[in-house]
């Protein structure tokens, strides 16, 4: 699907720290946490530090007494995308967040509630913040995006469908510009999951990844001819359940793609990676240089390797390929433009 | 709309029936779906009973596959196929003769049940041997498991979008899918919701205090909350065109749809509906008609005290003197709220009034609210002269979304 989206305004949140510039550049430290069933066992995890004073006047912030650590991340870096914008063109903008598994932590800390200490102990107060849409809320409310709100779930291509819903809604003339996110939050409850799927990196090799968090956000409009990064297509839907279905999945989603295209290497540390060696064997592979290993945060990560793709693009890289390797559903890809 | 787009095929697994022609019969009839909720222990909850559904057969999916599909997947998978099959899209195999098919849908917990035994089970050190702790099995709460199970069972792929944004999210999945075509990214989706019931959520409204004891009664004076179901629904959207190369038979259109963000609470509405009545003035907008011209609106009418005392409010400001002319009912007194499924089961329920002209009666209702007293359906009431209909949504976080459907000239 042609999108064609100017990426105008742009924001990150990461283990790395606040901002595009520790996303580039900035190598995370990652931090012991143990899973809940074996709390003997710690495992590296990559944790954004939400004692950045970046976050302090969020914190004050009465609507977000109650959020969500990935409220937080995302509603820091939705205003750094924003820098710039009047409050009237806020009032003109639209939201479309991408998660995987939502506001984690307190739907964990509720459902733990209800196991261990009975129903009637239930919090009013937490279950709201359990809700996909809540953090879309409070970001839209508090920054005075008054256009459309969209949560879209998934695995990392819902990032893809955010991105198309973006256009669509610039085609339908709803809105004149969308912030575009992806957001995930860290609960030890995932290391429990991840462990038994063998998806976690062992100490000392090389194989498997670090569970993260953060977030991202990219401020679009429909692009023109003065435009300097663009996305220019989407494509999703190449979807698998086994590791054989995968591996077809990605030869289709490839071979309908330009061979000329250089190709930027997202799956890294995932199951996924040693599939995506192989797909692209075919293709020039983007140079990552010194980027730091930023961990695996699903839509965040798929939000984070595009504001990493889009400052690959240069006279020299007009355009490139972007996988987006959905880790239990389906596969994208991303096509970027320098211009128009 | 600038591209007419048309509905070719519905289909819903509800709490009323495992099909939606007995659903919207049992509907009819005037009996609410309320029973004792066995699905989970509800010993420390206010609210015992809800709205739940017999689980149909799986026609075409193996035992194994079977046993290992979230109850949403059971629901969905049924709904999924009806639409399909009612679209004329379904082989003799009962796979979609469509391989390629966008699929936009909408759910507000996907497979909970699965995740919720997962932590238990961490949580209480179980090390059983059933398999449920497993990697295998939580992986399968996250709602694109069931997107997945719904396209492997029904042998499609292509574009797909899960939109969670609350009780809004079936009437928002239909207007994605309805401007997927519009801007001309597909000819044909297949749209709507799914929602399981679970613990996580059912204890979450109850200590809300949202459920209520009693009968489910919305718009009723005497209201003390809502029932909670579950269910799924499908609709097949085309643009006309593909359905007329095809030769199918328009059910009805999709002329309207709107959707705005009530930023007053999380979740509270406006308290003087504001921000309903902008989503339903857009959604008449686009279909390029006056309010006084809906026949019928499936409303969302919770039987909570502030939704339906807003939602009153916002009819009024709405329809103006039509209050009355504008037939209303609220049909979750009879399935119960079915959170990310509800948007699309009340878009068919508002579509079957359309075609029949047969409307859903208020239900459990005994002292209305004074300003909807003469808008309420009554037992046994039609209209056969509606030629638009509409179906509204509001959600926490301040979704809200307004669809219409209008007769088609081809139906």
């Amino acid at each position: 699907m042609k999108i064609d989206l100017a990426v105008i305004g742009q924001g990150a949140v990461s283990p790395a720290g606040v901002g595009l510039d520790a996303l580039l550049h900035r190598e995370p430290v990652p931090l012991p946490v143990a899973a809940l069933g074996e709390p003997n066992q710690p495992w590296p995890v990559l944790r954004v530090d939400l004692k950045d004073p970046a976050f302090a006047r969020w914190q004050r912030e009465a609507r977000l007494r109650r959020a969500s650590s990935m409220t937080f991340f995302l509603i820091e870096a939705a205003e750094q995308a924003l820098a710039g914008i009047s409050p009237a063109d806020r009032a003109e903008t639209g939201l479309i967040v991408a998660f995987s598994a939502g506001c984690l932590s307190y739907s964990r800390r509720f459902f733990e509630s209800i196991v261990m200490q009975g129903q009637k102990t239930a919090s009013p107060a937490l279950f709201p913040e359990t809700v996909f849409n809540s953090p879309v809320s409070h970001v839209a409310s508090v920054l005075g995006l008054n256009g459309a709100a969209y949560a879209l779930c998934g695995d990392e291509t819902a990032w893809i469908a955010a991105l198309q819903t973006a256009s669509i809604w610039m085609q339908r003339e709803r809105v004149r510009q969308v912030l575009v996110m992806g957001a995930e939050e860290f609960d030890p409850i995932v290391l429990d999951a991840y462990r038994s799927a063998r998806w976690l990196r062992r100490e000392n090799t090389d194989n498997g990844f670090l569970t993260s968090e953060g977030a991202a956000g990219i401020l679009v409009r429909r692009a023109g001819p003065e435009d300097t990064r663009v996305i220019a297509t989407a494509r999703n839907g190449f979807i698998y359940r086994t590791k054989k279905e995968a591996a077809a999945a990605a030869k289709r989603l490839l071979s309908e793609s330009d061979p000329a295209l250089p190709c930027y290497p997202s799956a890294q540390h995932n199951w996924l990676g040693s599939l995506e060696k192989k797909a692209t064997e075919n293709w020039t592979v983007v140079p990552l240089g010194n980027q730091p290993y930023l961990g695996e945060a699903f839509t965040a990560s798929a939000a984070w390797h595009t504001l990493r793709a889009l400052t690959c693009l240069n006279s020299d890289l007009p355009r490139l390929l972007l996988p987006v390797w959905g880790l239990n559903h389906q596969l994208g890809l991303l096509e970027l433009e320098a211009q128009k | 709309m600038s591209r007419s787009i048309v509905v070719t095929g519905i289909g819903a697994v509800t709490p009323l029936g495992e099909n939606f022609s007995i659903s919207w019969n049992t509907l009819l009839a005037g009996r609410d779906a309320a029973t004792p909720l066995d699905l989970f222990d509800t010993t420390g909850c206010r609210c015992h009973h809800a709205a739940s559904a017999t689980l149909p057969p799986v026609p075409g999916v193996s035992a194994k596959t079977i046993r290992r599909l979230a109850r949403a997947s059971h629901l969905a998978i049924p709904a999924a196929r009806e639409a399909l099959a009612s679209a004329g899209l379904l082989d003799a195999e009962g796979r979609s003769t469509l391989r390629e098919l966008p699929f936009s849908v909408a759910t507000t917990a996907g497979g909970m049940a699965f995740g919720e035994d997962f932590l238990r089970r961490v949580l209480t050190h179980d090390r059983s041997k059933s398999g449920s702790h497993r990697f295998s099995r939580v992986s399968r709460y996250l709602p694109q498991q069931q997107v997945l199970d719904v396209q492997q069972a029904l042998g499609f792929a292509g574009h797909s979008a899960i939109i969670a944004n609350a009780c809004a999210s079936g009437a928002n999945a239909i207007g994605h899918a309805a401007d997927l075509i519009t801007v001309g990214a597909a000819d044909c989706v297949l749209t709507g919701g799914f929602e399981a019931l679970t613990e996580l959520v059912f204890v979450g409204f109850d200590c809300l205090q949202a459920t209520s004891t009693d009968r489910c009664r919305p718009f009723d004076l005497n209201r003390s909350g809502l029932l909670l179901g579950e269910a799924a629904a499908f609709l097949v959207l085309e643009s006309a065109e593909h359905a007329q190369q095809r030769g199918a038979t328009p059910l009805c259109e999709l002329t309207g749809y709107g959707h705005t963000t009530d930023f007053f609470h999380l979740t509270q509405p406006q308290p003087d509906g504001a921000a309903l009545v902008e989503v339903m003035r857009a959604a008449t907008s686009q279909a390029r008609i006056a309010p006084a011209q809906i026949g019928y609106i499936n409303a969302h009418g919770t039987a909570t005290a502030v939704n339906d005392g807003t939602e009153a409010k916002a009819y009024g400001a709405f329809l103006g003197d039509a209050l009355g002319s504008t037939r209303i009912s609220s049909t979750k007194a009879a399935i119960g709220h079915t959170l990310g499924a509800a948007g699309a089961v009340e878009a068919l329920f508002a579509i079957a009034a359309l075609r029949t002209g047969h409307l859903p009666p208020q239900l459990n209702l005994q002292t209305p609210i004074p300003e909807m007293a003469q808008a309420l359906v009554g037992a046994k009431e039609s209209s056969s002269e509606m030629e638009h209909v509409m179906s509204v949504n509001l959600g926490f976080g301040g979704s809200n979304a307004a669809l219409v459907f209008s007769r088609s000239e081809s139906s």
